[in-house]
Order: C-alpha cells, then sequence, then structure tokens
C-alpha cells in the first residue's frame, strides 16, 4: 500500500525515474535503497526526500508554522490513521470534519504533502461510507473531492463520486 | 465428646437467648397491635363524627355502579366545548382525572376527556367540605369521574391544558368508575419526546411496554390523534374513489389457494382440508373487473406470512384495494390513484391539523409535501439518479430498502416532492400477472408509489388474456391447476385493467414522518406480537 502511495507521489511530482522499494518488518514499511547514501526507513522520510529531489519546498509548507503543521498531520496519518481500529474511525472523522470546517487544505492555502497522504489515508474510509455519512462529515468530503480532482493525484484510486447537495437536511429516518 | 457439650451448652443457651429475644419481641409486636387498633377505632371514631360534621357529604363520593338504574335527564358537556363562552355556566362534565394535586385547602385536578383536558379546582368553602377536598384528592389517577362545576374565565392562560382560557370550580363531584392506583404506564411518560427525558432525567416508555399496554397507551394525545387521522384516511379513500364512480366490494379472506406465490401464506386448517388467509383482494377485485363493475375498491385485512421483523412489516395489515378497466393506456389508472392519494394528502392537510400537530409534539416531522399532478418517474431513470450518486446497480436489478430511501432523497431533493411513482419496473422482479411493456420486453406496465423513500403501493396492468396469462405463468413456474379460476375468469371477454393496493398504517406512519408502522396500527400483529 505504501510503496503504491510512493509511486503515486513520484508520478504526481514528475520524477522521471522510479525508484526501487523494499519493505521492512510486519507492517510492511517502505524502504527506499540507494547508491548515494544509506537507506531511507519510512513512508513520511521517503516523502520527504522524494519532495526535495523534486525541487518542491513548497509541499513541505510556509515558514517554520506551516512546515510544524504539516510535518503534524503526516504524522497524524502514521500514527493515528494508519493505525484505527473500527471503532475510531467515527472519532477520526469527527475530529477532522471539525479542524477542516474553515479550511481549503490542512495547512494554509495550498496544497502539502499533508493532504496528498491524508487523502491517501482516508480513500478507503470514504469509499465505504454510505451518502448519508458522507453528507454528515460535510467538511471532510469537501476537502476530499477537491483534493482527489487535483491534476496527477489520484493514479492508483478510484474516484468517489461525491453528491454537490445536502439531501439529508429534514429530520426524519 | 466435651467439646461437643460445650457446644451443646451454648446452642441451648443461644435458643434461651432467642426465646427471650423472641418473647420481648412478640410482646412489642402486641403493643403495637394494641396501639394501632385504638388508633385505627380513634380514627374511626373521629370519620365518624366528621361524618356527621361533614355539611357537603352529598356532594362527592363513589357511586353505586351504573346499571342504567335511571335516565337522568342531564346533559354532560365536553371538555372541548368548555370555552369563554360558557363562562359562569353550572354544567355536568365526565372525564378522567388526569392528574391530581392537593394543595392545603385546594385541590387542583387535571381532567381529560380524549386529547382535551382542562383543570379544575375543588376548594373548601360554602359549597366544598375540608372531607371533600381530601376526597377529591385521593381519587386514583385515570378514574372517571362526574362532575358538576361553574365553569370560570381565567387571568393567566393555563399552558398545560387544552382549554387554556377557563377552569372549573367543582361543587360535586362522584366516581363513576374507580382505577387502581397503581397503573402499569404514566400517560405523561409515554407522550415525552424522545429527547426531552433524557436531559431531565425522566422516563419514557418503550414501544413494548406501551404495546403489552395498548389500552391505556391508546389513551394518550399523541394515539388519539394518530388513529383519528387514519380513520379520516380510510374516509378520504371512501369518499374521493365514491366520487369517481367505484363501487365498494367485499371479498373472503378465506382463500383456496395463494394468490402471489406460496411462500408467504399463512394456512388455516379448514374442515377437512387447508385453507389460506388472503394475501391480497388481487383475485376478487380482478374478478369484480371480469364480471363489469368497471371501478372498484375494498379495504379489508390482508395477511403476509413473512417473519420478517423490521420496522415497516405486519403479518396483519389494513388494504386499501383499488382494481379499474381503463380505455386505451394504464397510465389512466396512475393517474386515478395518484389523485385519490392527493386528495387524501389535500383532506388531511386541511381537516387534521390538529392531529398532525399533537403528533409533532412528541414526534417532529416536515409537513408532507406532494406535487400536482404526481411526479411519475420512469425505472431507468431512478437507476441513472441513483448510478449519478454513485451507487452500482445493474438495469434490470430491483430496488433494496437503502437504494429506495436514497432515491426518495434524492427526489426530494431535486423535485421537492414526498410523494412519487415510478413506473416501468423490470418485469422480471415482478409477479406473473403484470402486462409486459409493448416496446421493451425487459420492461412492464407496474409501477410503485413511494411516500418518504418508501414504498406504500404496488400496482400494474394487469394481464387479461387467457393465453398470455397462460404463458406468463408457466414462465414463473406456477402449478396451472391451482389458478384455473382465476385464468378462466379471462376467457369470456375481460376489459383491459389495472390496479394497486396501499397499506393504510404504511400511509399513516409516512404521512406524519414516524418510525414505525406499529405505531399506526391500533393492535400491531407482528411474528413475535399476538396480544392485546
Amino acid at each position: 500500500m505504501a510503496i503504491r502511495e510512493l509511486s503515486s507521489l513520484e508520478k504526481y511530482l514528475g520524477l522521471k525515474k522510479p525508484n526501487m522499494y523494499t519493505t521492512q518488518g510486519d507492517k510492511k514499511v517502505p524502504v527506499l535503497q540507494s547508491n548515494n547514501f544509506s537507506p531511507l526507513v519510512g513512508l513520511v522520510t521517503v516523502a520527504c526526500h522524494l519532495v526535495k529531489e523534486a525541487k518542491r519546498p513548497d509541499l513541505l509548507g510556509d515558514g517554520a508554522e506551516g512546515r510544524a503543521v504539516v510535518q503534524q498531520w503526516l504524522e497524524y496519518r502514521v500514527t493515528k490513521l494508519d493505525d484505527c481500529s473500527k471503532e475510531d474511525i467515527r472519532t477520526i472523522l469527527k475530529e477532522l470534519n471539525a479542524y477542516l470546517e474553515d479550511k481549503v487544505y490542512f495547512a494554509g492555502h495550498q496544497i502539502t504533502l499533508a493532504d496528498i497522504f491524508m487523502y491517501y489515508g482516508t480513500h478507503s474510509l470514504i469509499v465505504d461510507m454510505s451518502i448519508q455519512e458522507r453528507e454528515q462529515f460535510v467538511n471532510v468530503t469537501r476537502w476530499f473531492d477537491h483534493v482527489q480532482h487535483v491534476r496527477g493525484l489520484r493514479h492508483h484510486l478510484s474516484l468517489v463520486s461525491v453528491l454537490r447537495n445536502r439531501i439529508y437536511t429534514s429530520r426524519h429516518h | 465428646m466435651i467439646k461437643e457439650e460445650v457446644q451443646g451448652a451454648t446452642e441451648e443457651e443461644q435458643q434461651q437467648a432467642q426465646s427471650k429475644k423472641a418473647l420481648k419481641k412478640q410482646q412489642k409486636e402486641a403493643e403495637k397491635a394494641a396501639k394501632k387498633a385504638e388508633k385505627q377505632a380513634k380514627q374511626a371514631a373521629d370519620q365518624q363524627t366528621t361524618e356527621e360534621d361533614d355539611f357537603a357529604k352529598d356532594r362527592y363520593g363513589v357511586s353505586a355502579m351504573l346499571q342504567s338504574q335511571q335516565k337522568l335527564n342531564r346533559a354532560l358537556v365536553k371538555v372541548q366545548d368548555l370555552t369563554v363562552e360558557k363562562a359562569d355556566q353550572l354544567l355536568w362534565v365526565r372525564a378522567r382525572v388526569h392528574t391530581s394535586r392537593a394543595k392545603g385547602k385546594q385541590c387542583f385536578l387535571v381532567l381529560r376527556q380524549q386529547q382535551f383536558n382542562v383543570q379544575a379546582l375543588v376548594a373548601v368553602g360554602d359549597r366544598a367540605s375540608k372531607q371533600m377536598v381530601k376526597f377529591a384528592a385521593n381519587i386514583t389517577k385515570e378514574s372517571i369521574v362526574d362532575v358538576e362545576a361553574v365553569v370560570r374565565r381565567v387571568e393567566q392562560k393555563i399552558e398545560s391544558c387544552s382549554q387554556q382560557d377557563v377552569e372549573l370550580h367543582i361543587e360535586r363531584i362522584f366516581v363513576i368508575s374507580q382505577a387502581e392506583p397503581r397503573l402499569p404506564l404514566q400517560l405523561d411518560d409515554a407522550v415525552r419526546p424522545d429527547g426531552e427525558g433524557e436531559e431531565e432525567g425522566r422516563a419514557t416508555v418503550n414501544q413494548d411496554t406501551r404495546l403489552d399496554n395498548r389500552v391505556i397507551d391508546l389513551r394518550t394525545t399523541t394515539s388519539q390523534a394518530v388513529f383519528r387521522l387514519q380513520s379520516g384516511v380510510c374516509q378520504l379513500f371512501r369518499d374521493t374513489l365514491t366520487k369517481k364512480g367505484f363501487v365498494e366490494i367485499q371479498t373472503p379472506k378465506i382463500i383456496s389457494a395463494a394468490s402471489e406465490g406460496g411462500a408467504n401464506v399463512f394456512t388455516v386448517s379448514y374442515f377437512k382440508t387447508s385453507a389460506y388467509l388472503a394475501q391480497s383482494p388481487q383475485l376478487y377485485k380482478q374478478m369484480c373487473i371480469c364480471a363489469d363493475f368497471d371501478k372498484v375498491f375494498c379495504v379489508g385485512p390482508v395477511f403476509r406470512a413473512e417473519d420478517s421483523n423490521t420496522h415497516r412489516h405486519l403479518t396483519e395489515f389494513v388494504g386499501l384495494d383499488i382494481e379499474m378497466a381503463f380505455n386505451y393506456h394504464y397510465h389512466e389508472v396512475i393517474e386515478s390513484i395518484t389523485d385519490t392519494m392527493v386528495q387524501i394528502f389535500k383532506g388531511l392537510r386541511d381537516n387534521f391539523q390538529t392531529e398532525i400537530q399533537t403528533v409533532n409534539k412528541q414526534f417532529p416531522s416536515e409537513p408532507f409535501k406532494f406535487l400536482e399532478p404526481t411526479l411519475r418517474l420512469e425505472f431507468q431513470e431512478a437507476v441513472a439518479m441513483l448510478r449519478e450518486a454513485g451507487v452500482e446497480m445493474g438495469d434490470e436489478e430491483d430496488l433494496s430498502t437503502p437504494n429506495e430511501k436514497l432515491l426518495g432523497r434524492l427526489v426530494k431533493e431535486k423535485y421537492d416532492t414526498d410523494f412519487y411513482v415510478l413506473d416501468k419496473y423490470p418485469l422480471a422482479v415482478r409477479p406473473f400477472y403484470t402486462m409486459p411493456d409493448p416496446n421493451n420486453p425487459k420492461y412492464s406496465n407496474s409501477y410503485d408509489m413511494f411516500m418518504r423513500g418508501e414504498e406504500i403501493l404496488s400496482g400494474a396492468q394487469r394481464i387479461h388474456d387467457a393465453e398470455l396469462l397462460t404463458e406468463r405463468a408457466k414462465h414463473h413456474q406456477i402449478d396451472l391447476e391451482k389458478i384455473k379460476a382465476y385464468i378462466d375468469s379471462f376467457r369470456y371477454g375481460a376489459p383491459p385493467h389495472g390496479g394497486g393496493g396501499i397499506g393504510l398504517e404504511r400511509v399513516c406512519m409516512l404521512y406524519l414522518g414516524l418510525h414505525n408502522v406499529r405505531q399506526t396500527s391500533m393492535f400491531p400483529r407482528d411474528p413475535k406480537r399476538l396480544t392485546p
């Protein structure tokens, strides 16, 4: 899974030569072997490396504060989102929905690595949600729909159809 | 040995001690009893003296059982008629004691009659004695009383009662029927809206308790309103169809063969053979069409032996069935049915606003919306709408319940209506007597009607040609012998016809935006409930 995400990221970044990855341990942590330096371990580490290689420092956030926020959400992705149990999903969605209420992207006014990996990480959750649930977590759904349409980002993932109108406005049922 | 002896001794001692204790206890109890007796005697004496003193003793009491001893020429005024127009009049009312609250020399009662209630007051004065107030305060909840009282205008509106502008000053009060002091459920708990009880830490009554004690539950304002509205639905249904030239028919419910597939019918023993309970009056209303009745309808019980415990299934419900001959196109039938439904919705909206509001207080919902003429969608359009919303389904697949509900939402959003017709169902998912679509044999001239995204009516143009009917029955692998009489009725000239059947309980439930069909069935029957 992580490897596919990294190769999707490579394509999005426009890196010409695809890297080869291996995995390590039960959790299949991705590892990038390279001739020029010692192996890089972990999704976030490798991703940050790729971003630097593609000379897209903007994806790591604007200013010290922005960079910290991006790092914070990348960590959220690999610690909270990837390890969440079925019972936690609603709590997480509620949390994200509240956070995204007044935001277009996770950090600042432009897309960052945080959006990309949160998108990859939430895709399976969003696919499984009913239309009513998608409407309940409307801010998450709006952000998700926005990111999935960013040019060149989707690659290995299916397009989720999202209704533009609210259909569960009244109370009954 | 020694040990045992010692033990024996202690036991004896213990016994002695115990018997001493018991003796003391007995003595005490005897004293107590004596005291009690004394007290009782005193009380009785008191009562006697007070009874003698009581100047108002003819003005209250428990009446002898009413066995039609005499025909009193006394007018009983209805609680709902107690308005300011009746102010200062002395009149008689028969009602239930909803609540009573004694406060010193006064006793406040709330008297209830059906969904109306009024505040009443017994106060010590020249009309009522202390004993009378005490008596009034001790009347058990839900007892039926006759009161003679003066209607008085009140300065401040009584918010908790339906008659807010007046109260009754009781001069006489007689208990006609006494209720047992312990009620299986409290009426106030049974009408409390869902969320509200939790906040205040008050009780709500769950549905099974309500249904187990249905007689009491039916007294609540909500139940009263629901079933008055239900009666209205039947009335409007009859009136509208009669005006359209329909004839009401009565059909047998004990039948010899299952009408719609054999799986979900109740079998009853019928002398030396067995019979079935009718799943719908389908066959009979069609036979009436063949017998030149032209347009018929039928209101009566319908039985389904489906073992499904859902919010919208009952094993016995009231079916409102329509069947009519048409001239050239079955849409004439659809128009006739939808117009009937619209007349019902309009009638409810115009004449049952009080009932709707009453139910809404406990179960809030949005007002029911409909269009005129009624929206008609074709099945393929519906599938396209669902696909657009991300639902994956096949062209000839039937709608699942979640998809039905979702479609209802999509339709409401797009057309702003809670009522619509879905036309041209795939032939494969309909019964054998459904007429195929002449333009596309995969589809059929059949339709469902939906209220708030749930199906209330299933109908179709029926096959009126014996040959085609035989062919379709064979296709569905139905034993031709068993339905011979049915097929034969089309051999001697049968007009083209169509119809449909509506579930009364579902219509009421969905019109009011309720969540469970048992709320709109007076004595519901489901796989787990046969009583009351």
